[in-house]
């Protein structure tokens, strides 16, 4: 049993995810101080405790999937929130989402979102109430200085736009506004994006999907008078977060070619929905949890269809 | 205005008050049938079937027959009406169409105790819907109860060889996937409003 004594399995693609999210990570500290750092600490202490127990208990190493998760997880969450709420989402996350379905590659759902998610529904105040939010102040040194900052914002850039404020294209291109730790830099999520599509982590399929049904819709509400502009649109908010790490996890995403296609799609598509027209300030992350439910129907549909037209031919 | 209205619980019954996902009605068909696909697409057309029928039924046999005098006889006349109705239904399926009788047969009895074509008839009549109302929450809430065991039988299909914790095998692993399910389907909540 050699390898049941390796604790930690190397993977390759994860590895490439991770580096592809650094420039975020480092992001977070700078807009929302060192707490930040400290949470995603947390998150990855449990996490990775919760996969060790399990993993023992089966004598497998622990993936390294499991800190791309926790590294997700810590990005989707509010600045303030207290540590032991953190440390139960991911847990939550990792036990229901990962390893009743049998551990690394068997997931159906995104185990960082089934948590996030969690964390959502039942502490609604902590994850995006009032007090949730912090306004980042950008000059040189910033956060770097700090452990956490005292400027509690009402409003994060999503609210503000979505109640008619206006805000700065500027900004959101740079990071300078309240959400979520991995809301802010939009320019670094892109290169991050860019980063792991070309290393092919990603499925550009998958990420050309979500931004295209993001846009057509978006645009379309836009025109029709219902929503803000899609450019400010697609840099608010954990949308660009979830379109380039989030949906493009390959376990829980379609399997087929075309599935992709209509998976990011439809992601794209129920993301502007869920965000103009539900209780919800922000929808990518319900998207994507509605894409994974669906994605094993879309493949099954495609394939049939596939099957058919062979028959007839 | 009706028409407007009936048609916003249609999509109302399908994504923000899903039978399934957000009343946990019709559970027991819904774990022990969501095996394969094929099966649970022949169970779902024939619980939408029903369901936008019975609803219908029900409504008439409510206010021209209970509401005079009986109206604490609701429970047990609803429950004879949607067991007569699937009765008769199987009856002629057989006689007309071997195909269909052959697809969605064996799963009309199953109906007859599904506890969301129950559900449906009582919320009607606990929302005041009118008739074109209660038509559209009846089609919608069999569309809603569809869509939800189509995209479970997929799921189930694709964990097939997973290997489950030997405990959560079966019932247990539906059950998870159920409660992450609805939990996707709270991103829809407050889209529509129900009256």
């Amino acid at each position: 049993m050699a390898e049941g004594k390796k604790i930690i399995q190397k993977q390759k693609p994860m590895r490439t995810v991770l580096t592809g999210l650094t420039p975020a990570v480092a992001a977070s500290v700078y807009y929302f101080g060192w707490r930040s750092l400290v949470l995603l600490f947390v998150v990855t202490f449990f996490g990775f405790l919760t996969e060790y127990i399990f993993d023992r208990f089966y004598n497998k190493p622990v993936t390294e999937a499991v800190f791309v998760t926790c590294v997700l997880f810590a990005l989707s969450l509010p600045p303030t929130l207290p540590y032991w709420m953190a440390a139960l989402g991911i847990i939550f996350g990792l036990v229901f989402g990962k390893l009743a379905f049998g551990g690394f590659g068997r997931n159906v759902f995104n185990p960082a979102l089934v948590g996030r998610i969690f964390l959502y529904i039942n502490f609604g105040n902590a994850m995006t109430g009032k007090g949730a939010w912090l306004d980042p102040d950008g000059t040189f040194p910033a956060g770097l200085v700090r452990f956490t900052l005292d400027s509690i914002s009402e409003a994060t850039p999503l609210r503000a736009l979505a109640s008619g404020g206006s805000v700065a294209v500027k900004d959101l291109f740079l990071g300078n506004t309240g959400g979520c730790l991995g809301d802010t830099a939009a320019f670094l999520l892109i290169m991050g994006g860019i980063y792991i599509l070309w290393k092919k982590a990603a499925n550009y399929r998958i990420v050309t999907g979500v931004l295209l049904g993001f846009l057509a819709m978006n645009g379309s509400l836009w025109l029709a008078g219902l929503t803000f502009d899609p450019l400010r649109g697609l840099l608010a908010g954990g949308f660009l977060l979830g379109a380039f790490f989030m949906a493009t996890d390959p376990v829980s995403a379609a399997q087929t070619n075309r599935g992709r296609w209509i998976y990011g799609i439809l992601i794209g598509v129920l993301s502007v929905l869920i965000r103009v027209f539900s209780n919800w300030p922000e929808g990518i992350m319900f998207a994507i949890l509605l894409g994974n439910m669906f994605a094993p129907i879309i493949d099954y549909a495609l394939s049939a269809r596939k099957r058919k037209g062979e028959g007839h031919a | 205005m009706t028409f407007l209205g009936a048609f916003a619980i249609f999509f109302a019954a399908i994504f923000t008050n899903n039978i399934l996902l957000t009343n946990y009605l019709g559970m027991c068909s819904f774990i022990s049938v969501s095996r394969e696909i094929k099966t649970s697409v022949g169970l779902g057309a024939a619980v939408t079937f029903v369901m936008a029928l019975t609803s219908a039924i029900n409504w008439a046999v409510y206010h021209y027959l209970l509401v005079p005098h009986l109206v604490y006889l609701r429970f047990i006349v609803f429950i004879v009406v949607i067991a007569a109705f699937v009765q008769i239904v199987e009856m002629i399926i057989e006689r007309v169409s071997d195909v269909l009788y052959a697809a969605l047969g064996i799963f009309l009895p199953l109906i007859t105790v599904n506890c969301a074509i129950l559900g449906v008839s009582l919320f009607m009549v606990i929302r005041d819907y009118t008739f074109i109302q209660s038509f559209a929450f009846g089609l919608g809430s069999g569309l809603g109860w569809m869509l939800a065991i189509i995209a479970m039988a997929g799921i189930r299909q694709k964990i097939n060889k997973s290997p489950i914790p030997k405990g959560l095998e079966g019932a247990g692993i539906t059950l998870i996937i159920a409660g992450i399910m609805a939990m996707a389907f709270v991103g829809f909540s407050g889209m529509i409003a129900i009256g």
